[in-house]
């Protein structure tokens, strides 16, 4: 688990809020240019461990390294390494694509140049370049999905945070952020990539843990996953999904 | 060290892009300031043509017209007859002031004379008033002509010159124009105050101030529900770099109403010089300083818009009804009790010393103190509040 290739490490990760545990010793690391998923059930604690991995919220209880920095203690060389892609369309919709990435550059720490330059680049990466003078409010679901993956590029980050980024559009969308994702991988980014949808984490990770009332129940790569289930040709990683997490609806 | 310029520039380019606030702030002023010039005018004093037909065109009459052209209140037109009538009878005009022939030597022998005004109808308000003026300026050169030819008169067996009689008396008459035996003085009610104005400019003004409450409430909360305040925790923006581009960004959004209701209300109520609109500018921003960290307190606790809402509307509807927005509540017992607790009290008070009592910025220390005072601790105490409402790290 803390392989020298391990660019996140957290261990024993806890967090309650007002009595209720969120998220209960959850412990896992992701390797340098690996996609790593995390599957669960809503409710599950994946947005918590998303925010504590990314600085927003303190864990109770546990360590979090990324890039050998702690983030508790060292959370300012933290964020210089990570990019965010909240589930939430975290954007300013009065504003034009161009002016929303120019300024979480800015936030980054990018000067005035590069962050232009940095945000041509990255809205050409996510198909949008020719809207880059349109406001927010005017693009579909998608584009609006596309566009709050382009703002966690911003940073230039080494390692990404994608929480749930294909919820709610268009399949031409998503196939556009899937091939975004592998070309970032490929170009030496390390992702966790959180997902509802069984066969967008077949198709893009790496390894992947399943967790569900905030402990990790399953981990490992897809097909070791099946394996587990049945004849992995067979099996689906949604039968593998259910099979852990039970089938009784969730809120 | 540039972030909180960032977040403030961010601001500015929402508020900006949205024309509903735009319009808000910096419309309604307009439109607040169109009415009140329409209630109180845009000149203090009344201003008229006096149009006039001089038939004599006498050493008196020429003086006649000249007295009339020189009061602020009246601005003299002479016509012919013929064009007095003919704009008579097109009500045109509604009032012409006809001054005879033989006017001058009438007055010059001590005889009666008359001028005539010739009306449309009642000559409307405008022409009443203008019949008054005249009427008084006339009598006045009347009383002056019989003094002059009774002095003139009861020395005519004295080894005086006429001119020199003439001299002394039209000295003796000129200190008595400038010190009349008579004066009248006006005192308005509910106060000491000189003019209504010089309340309801910085009622007005303080009032719009007081909104900047509403819109920072807001913006903490709007960005809290947009996810992008969590975003922007996972970058390198410090929570005092946030609060102080909030802030930065609230004031700079207040002096833009506050520069467009004091631009109008100066320009066209002329209501002080270049240093009063200086000292007053700067004052709105102090002003402005402590609602906006107001609003962030607010902005901090609240969790939904709707919270920080009714939270802001409350507070400045209670700072505009009970701070005297447009009365003095001074000695009003309960009332002005009240007032000193609001901002508003003491920031009318200030801005009302300085433009109607003409005391200067310097002199406000009681309004300088307690605007930066309230913006210091709001500041404090947002901040904290952020931290311990779980807002951000």
């Amino acid at each position: 688990m803390n392989g020298s290739d391990d660019f996140l490490t957290a261990q024993h990760l806890h967090k309650e809020f007002d009595g209720f545990t969120a998220v209960d010793n959850v412990s896992f690391s992701i390797r340098r240019q690996e996609i790593f998923g995390l599957l669960g059930p809503n409710g599950a604690g994946k947005t918590t461990t998303i925010r504590m991995l990314s600085t927003v919220l303190s864990p109770d209880d546990g360590e979090i390294t990324i890039g050998g920095n702690s983030v508790t203690g060292e959370s300012d060389k933290v964020r210089q390494v990570i990019g965010v892609c909240p589930q939430e369309l975290a954007l300013y919709p009065e504003l034009s694509a161009t002016d929303n990435l120019v300024f979480f550059g800015r936030m980054a720490g990018l000067s005035g140049r590069d962050a232009k330059s940095a945000a041509a680049e990255n809205l050409e990466r996510v198909g949008l370049l020719d809207r880059a003078r349109d406001k927010i409010e005017k693009f579909s679901g998608g584009m609006k999905r596309r566009v709050n993956l382009a703002i966690a590029l911003m940073s230039r980050p080494q390692l990404l945070f994608l929480d749930e980024p294909t919820v709610g559009i268009d399949p031409q969308s998503r196939n556009h952020i899937f091939e975004t994702v592998e070309a970032l991988r490929d170009s030496g980014l390390t992702v966790l990539y959180t997902t509802h949808y069984m066969e967008e984490a077949d198709r893009l990770c790496d390894r992947l843990a399943i967790m569900d009332n905030g402990r990790i129940v399953a981990m490992g790569t897809p097909h070791d996953l099946k394996s587990e289930i049945g004849d992995p040709a067979e099996v689906t990683l949604e039968t593998v999904f259910l099979e852990l997490t039970g089938r009784s609806l969730r809120d | 060290m540039l972030l909180p310029f960032h977040i403030a520039l961010l601001e500015v380019k929402r508020y900006v892009g949205s024309g509903q606030e735009l319009a808000f702030s910096v419309a309604l002023p307009i439109v607040l300031f169109a009415l009140m010039y329409g209630a109180f005018g845009g000149e203090e004093s009344f201003h008229a043509t006096a149009h006039v037909v001089d038939l004599d065109y006498g050493t008196h009459s020429r003086a006649l017209i000249n007295n009339l052209d020189t009061l602020d209140e009246i601005t003299v037109r002479e016509r012919t007859l013929d064009d007095a009538n003919g704009a008579l009878d097109r009500s045109a005009i509604l009032t012409a002031v006809v001054i005879p022939a033989g006017f001058s030597a009438g007055l010059e022998a001590g005889e009666p004379v008359a001028i005539t005004f010739r009306k449309r109808g009642n000559g409307g308000n405008t022409g009443q008033i203008i019949e008054a003026i005249v009427r008084s300026v006339v009598q006045q050169m009347a009383s002056e002509a019989r003094v002059r030819a009774t002095v003139g008169s009861a020395l005519s067996g004295a080894a005086i010159p006429p001119d020199r009689i003439d001299s002394v008396v039209g000295r003796l008459l000129g200190e008595s124009r400038l010190r009349p035996s008579v004066t009248v003085e006006t005192r308005w009610l509910g106060g000491d105050q000189s003019d209504p104005i010089d309340r309801l400019v910085p009622g007005l003004l303080v009032m719009f101030l007081m909104f900047a409450v509403t819109m920072n409430a807001q913006t903490l909360v709007e960005e809290r529900q947009n996810g992008t305040l969590e975003r922007l925790m996972t970058t390198r923006l410090g929570v005092n770099q946030l609060f102080l581009g909030k802030f930065m960004a609230g004031v700079l959004r207040a002096v833009v109403q506050a520069m467009t209701l004091l631009a109008l209300a100066f320009a066209a109520l002329r209501i002080g010089d270049a240093i009063d609109f200086v000292e007053l500018a700067v004052f709105s921003a102090l002003v402005a300083m402590a609602v906006s960290a107001l609003g962030l307190v607010i902005g901090s606790v609240a969790r939904t818009r709707d919270q920080a809402i009714w939270a802001a509307v409350f507070i400045t509807m209670f700072m505009t009804v009970f701070g005297g927005t447009f009365f003095d509540l001074a000695g009003s017992g309960p009332l002005d009790f009240l007032s000193r607790f609001t901002l508003t009290r003491y920031a009318i008070d200030s801005m009302f010393a300085m433009l109607a009592s003409g005391q200067t910025l310097a002199g406000q220390f009681t309004g300088i103190a307690v605007h930066v005072g309230v913006a210091a601790v709001a500041l404090v105490i947002a901040r904290t509040m952020f931290r311990v409402a779980g807002g951000g790290r």
